[in-house]
């Protein structure tokens, strides 16, 4: 293989992940929990006393900060951007990177949805009849550019530092744009991924109001339930991931351990409804066939697909039927993650990115959490029950947003771009 | 009016939160800029702390005259006596 795509840019290999997760605060045991199928939803104490029709959400684990980050940088930032710092060092060691990397040819790209409305919630909560009085550090700490510019500003790359907004897609924006800087030439190595943390009681309110939340308060465990009949809305969740994304040529000449490339990109827009998908799924549909045809690949051969799952009925019966657009009724195995993981937001796009890679390079595809039965059967092959065995080979990593944001990725796991492509996977 | 004492305490005390640090890491002869990098904001949340704990005014020249943490004492010990 060469290291050009066939767009004749430079190919963009992944080097390096770190996730901060619900489902894990390593790349390996988030892996485990995804694939074990174990649904990370809890009672979050605040919420109900609150009287949010909402009890429960993702969060992150507990772990070391202190390893992480010193009291004084942590003070300054908010939980969004400290995931996000401690996602990016284990990326970064994960890389293995070598001392003299060029300031100006690496760069930051980074997706939210939610930004810094988190912590001005809580400064709003706690002065809003003193304003004089609040933190100096209010305004650096609630910017939406705060998490991809204190990235920056730790490893002192002075290339192109963008956050990205696409809602629920931002994630998987950050990662498809990071890729195009490296493709076209703006960039030798960029720090992609995206992260939000908004389990707050105004944020999960606003959402609560919309009746886009599972209100399966008496198990929270199974609300997360991609594509099942059962479905009542999307769990919310907390977290961060990011890839280090190097230049193909580059990567194989430091002898890097390379994960798989970000082959293929794109995004549009539904231009519809504010929040609800187009139901017939062309426009996503065609944002998938776009990725595809970004990679150079037909849809024969995907391996297997991330869908964005959201467990909304809206959501996932407009995936399905764009998955069924796109693939002309041969769809590729579909899993989707948020049965464990919960939604993510602007953290999403990136988790995904890495498990679907990961499980593309493995062969094996997750079961869908809590899916027994769903109306979507017939449109797409949902994974029910037990992981699916695969060959290595290409996945599709979809994410749509709010706003009818569709963003979606084709990531080819090292060395299954020299393999012939999968035969067509029999339905379970 | 606080006594020196108190005051030194109270200075010691609001920029080792501000830093992050130990108040046995911020002595009189500490200089904020050359032992500890501190940046413009957190020289000012410090000044809004000690602002609202003294029920004084600080001006931000005050906050950047002093080279010392000593020094920065002084200062507020002055001013707050200018107010009583």
């Amino acid at each position: 293989m060469t290291g050009r795509h066939r767009s004749g840019g430079h190919r963009v290999a992944v080097t390096g992940i770190g996730v901060k997760s619900p489902a894990g605060t390593d790349l390996e045991a988030a892996w485990t929990t995804v694939l074990k199928g174990r649904p990370t939803a809890a009672t979050v104490g605040r919420l109900p006393e609150a009287g949010l029709p909402v009890h429960f959400a993702c969060l992150v684990p507990e772990f070391d900060l202190d390893a992480y980050l010193t009291h004084r940088e942590s003070r300054q930032i908010d939980r969004s951007t400290r995931l996000l710092l401690c996602a990016a060092a284990d990326a970064v060691e994960d890389a293995a990177l070598p001392p003299g990397t060029a300031p100006d040819r690496a760069g930051v790209q980074i997706g939210t949805g939610i930004g810094g409305l988190p912590s001005m919630e809580e400064v709003t909560l706690s002065h809003a009849d003193r304003p004089r009085d609040m933190p100096v550090h209010t305004v650096p700490r609630t910017m939406a550019n705060s998490p991809a510019t204190r990235l920056a500003m730790r490893y002192g790359f002075r290339g192109p530092c963008t956050t990205y907004s696409s809602a629920c897609a931002s994630g998987t924006t950050a990662v498809g744009e990071a890729a195009r800087k490296i493709r076209y030439g703006d960039l030798d190595l960029a720090l992609a991924g995206g992260t939000d943390s908004a389990v707050t009681t105004v944020v999960m309110g606003a959402f609560a109001r919309m009746r886009a939340m599972s209100v399966r308060n008496e198990d929270p465990a199974a609300a997360s339930r991609p594509f099942d009949t059962d479905r009542d809305g999307f769990v919310m969740a907390e977290g961060a991931a990011v890839l280090v994304l190097e230049r193909w040529d580059l990567a194989r000449a430091r002898g890097a351990r390379i994960y798989g490339e970000v082959a293929g990109y794109a995004e549009n827009c539904d231009a519809a409804h504010v929040v609800a998908p187009v139901e017939d799924g062309s426009v996503a549909g065609r944002c998938m066939r776009q990725a595809l045809a970004d990679a150079g690949l037909s849809p024969a051969d995907i391996g297997h697909i991330n869908a964005h799952g959201t467990s909304t009925v809206l959501n996932d019966r407009a995936e399905a039927r764009a998955i069924d657009r796109c693939f002309h009724g041969q769809s590729p195995p579909v899993t989707a993650v948020k049965g464990v993981t919960g939604h993510l937001i602007g953290g999403s796009g990136a988790l995904e990115a890495a498990l679907a890679l990961l499980c593309a390079a493995r062969g094996s595809v997750p079961a869908i959490a809590n899916l027994a039965t769903s109306p979507e059967a017939d449109l797409v092959d949902l994974v029910i029950g037990a992981p699916r065995a695969i060959a290595p080979a290409p996945v599709l990593s979809n994410s749509f947003g709010f706003g009818g944001q569709n963003a979606c990725l084709v990531l080819t796991p090292e060395g299954a771009a020299d393999r012939p492509a999968p035969p067509a996977s029999p339905r379970s | 009016m606080p006594t020196r004492e108190e005051l030194a305490l109270l200075v010691r005390t609001t920029i080792s939160d501000v830093l992050g640090t130990g108040t046995e890491e911020v002595r009189e002869q500490t200089s904020l800029s050359a032992d500890h990098d501190i940046d413009s904001l957190e020289l000012m949340e410090i000044g809004a702390r000690l602002e609202r704990s003294l029920q004084v005014r600080i001006e931000v020249e005050d906050l950047t005259a002093a080279q010392t943490v000593g020094q920065a004492i002084d200062l507020l010990a002055a001013r707050a006596g200018e107010r009583s």
